[in-house]
């Protein structure tokens, strides 16, 4: 049991250190049209031309597969562990929605990044779909496939939303992720209480904003 | 005043199980959990039926062995106490009271209200003591101790074992219980010499005993009657990544 909450432990904090580089990159899609374009391809380019990403992206494949995989493991135990409830039941009165549910909200996550992925890794990596063109710089038009997606309301307004449920995740799921991994210092706990939070909120908004701002340009 | 208990009543552990409700008069507000409970089985006794059986020993909060569910949560309506401490002025005339067994594959119902916590035990028999050699008692002050690590393992050292921390655990999880065990002889000196088997033993004991895994949702730290934080349970953590490495 140690072992699998490590490894979600573990594989959680790589995934929520890249989700900050992702976030930080994202915000190029914020300045004016013409130096989005050039930067946001630009850095894209150097993105999938080097090998160190690629390995971290290799990293990040196998850190999303490894945390589903103990997830649905872990609440497979859990659920043999208490198979029938109570016919009266407040426990929830104690604690936060979001801790007991991080299963369902990982389940929304998931199903966010296999939609995620269809519409730029499928499209940009894979060569599925349409055929993305390049830019005056002669690099991957990117930013096209992200310009052109968030043209679409509906897209918009599925990112937006579900950004809702991994700001969730992430609030509970980083300070008790080194709670897992044995921090255990009072004072530090109550700190990390709070930068988790401010982290799921900088995270949530910061990527729940962007396709909005994208789709109003 | 009047209450309504609607009560889990289950003739053996493979029968099943059904609430039942009993309309009860004459309670006082002034009476514990239990004392009303009593009153119940008096009438039950007077009517030639089946009384509810259920567990206590102290009726003081020190023993742990009243657990019950009461109004959908472990020990009823108020954080940090025990059933036999929880007192009738919490409810109104003409409540209905539901009353539950603790609820967790590890701790299997026997009857009623009452639930085999013997999971506990056997999870203390890997480790929650010291090997000491008999004799007399060893001088008071042989081994000093620093106050604040005194301090901080009896604050562990209070949990009574009731099982409220598993009951409220959305997991039926252990990990409270089985942290303020190792935690309380870790911290002394006298429990160092077998620390680190004392963490691989336990915890490996207390997933053999088939509890379910740590989500630190914190619901068992404000149930616990002793208020032993889940701060004990990132410490069992520690100790347990320490001693794969050291032990
Ligand atoms: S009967 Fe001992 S703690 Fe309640």
């Amino acid at each position: 049991m140690f072992f699998k909450k490590s490894i979600m432990a573990g594989t959680g904090l790589f995934l929520s250190i890249f989700l900050i580089v992702h976030l930080s990159a994202n915000c190029l899609l914020l300045l004016p049209e013409s130096m989005a374009r050039e930067l946001y391809n630009a850095y894209s380019t150097i993105l999938r031309e080097s090998i160190v990403i690629t390995i971290v992206a290799y990293l990040l494949y196998l850190s999303i597969i490894l945390h589903v995989v103990y997830a649905a493991i872990v609440t497979y135990k859990n659920y043999k562990a208490s198979p029938d409830r109570y016919m009266m039941n407040h426990t929830n009165e104690t604690s936060s929605w979001s801790s007991q549910n991080m299963g369902l909200l990982g389940v929304f996550i998931l199903l966010f990044i296999v939609i995620h992925m269809a519409n730029f890794w499928a499209r940009i990596k894979l060569g599925l779909g349409d055929g993305v063109g390049f830019d005056a710089a002669g690099n991957l038009d990117v930013y096209e496939v992200t310009y052109s997606l968030f043209q679409n309301i509906y897209f918009v307004v599925f990112y937006s939303i579900m950004m809702i449920p991994l700001g969730l995740h992430l609030n509970h799921a980083l300070k008790s992720a080194f709670k897992t991994l044995g921090f255990y210092h009072k004072k530090g706990l109550r700190v990390l209480a709070k930068i988790s939070l401010v982290y799921a909120v900088v995270i949530a908004v910061g990527f729940g904003i962007i396709p909005l701002i994208v789709y109003l340009k | 005043m009047k209450v309504t208990f609607k009560i889990w009543r289950q003739d053996s552990p493979k029968s099943k199980g059904v609430l039942k409700s009993y309309e009860t008069d004459g309670i006082s507000e002034d009476m514990s959990f239990l004392e009303a409970l009593d009153h119940l089985n008096e009438i039950l006794v007077a009517k030639n039926e089946k009384v509810v059986a259920f567990e206590y020993d102290c009726r003081e909060g020190i023993c742990g062995q009243c657990g019950l569910f009461i109004n959908g949560r472990a020990h009823g309506p108020h954080e940090h106490t025990t059933a036999c401490q929880l007192h009738m002025r919490s409810f109104k005339d003409g409540d209905t009271i539901v009353v539950e067994p603790w609820r967790a594959a590890a701790f299997p119902i026997i009857k009623d209200l009452v639930v085999d916590r013997s999971a506990f035990d056997r999870i203390i028999e890997k480790g929650g003591y010291i090997s000491a050699k008999t004799g007399t008692a060893p001088e008071a002050n042989a081994m000093l101790i620093p106050k604040e690590i005194a301090d901080a393992s009896m604050d562990v050292a209070a949990c009574i074992g009731c099982g409220a921390c598993v009951a409220t655990c959305k997991n039926a999880s252990a990990a409270l219980f089985t942290s303020a065990k190792i935690n309380h002889l870790n911290k002394l000196p006298q429990g160092k010499p077998e620390q680190h088997r004392r963490v691989l033993d336990m915890t490996a004991q207390m997933e053999a005993e088939g509890f379910g895994s740590c989500t630190l949702t914190g619901a068992c730290e404000v149930e616990c009657p002793a208020g032993i934080s889940i701060a004990s349970i990132a410490e069992m953590n520690n100790r347990y990544v320490r001693a794969k490495l050291l032990g």
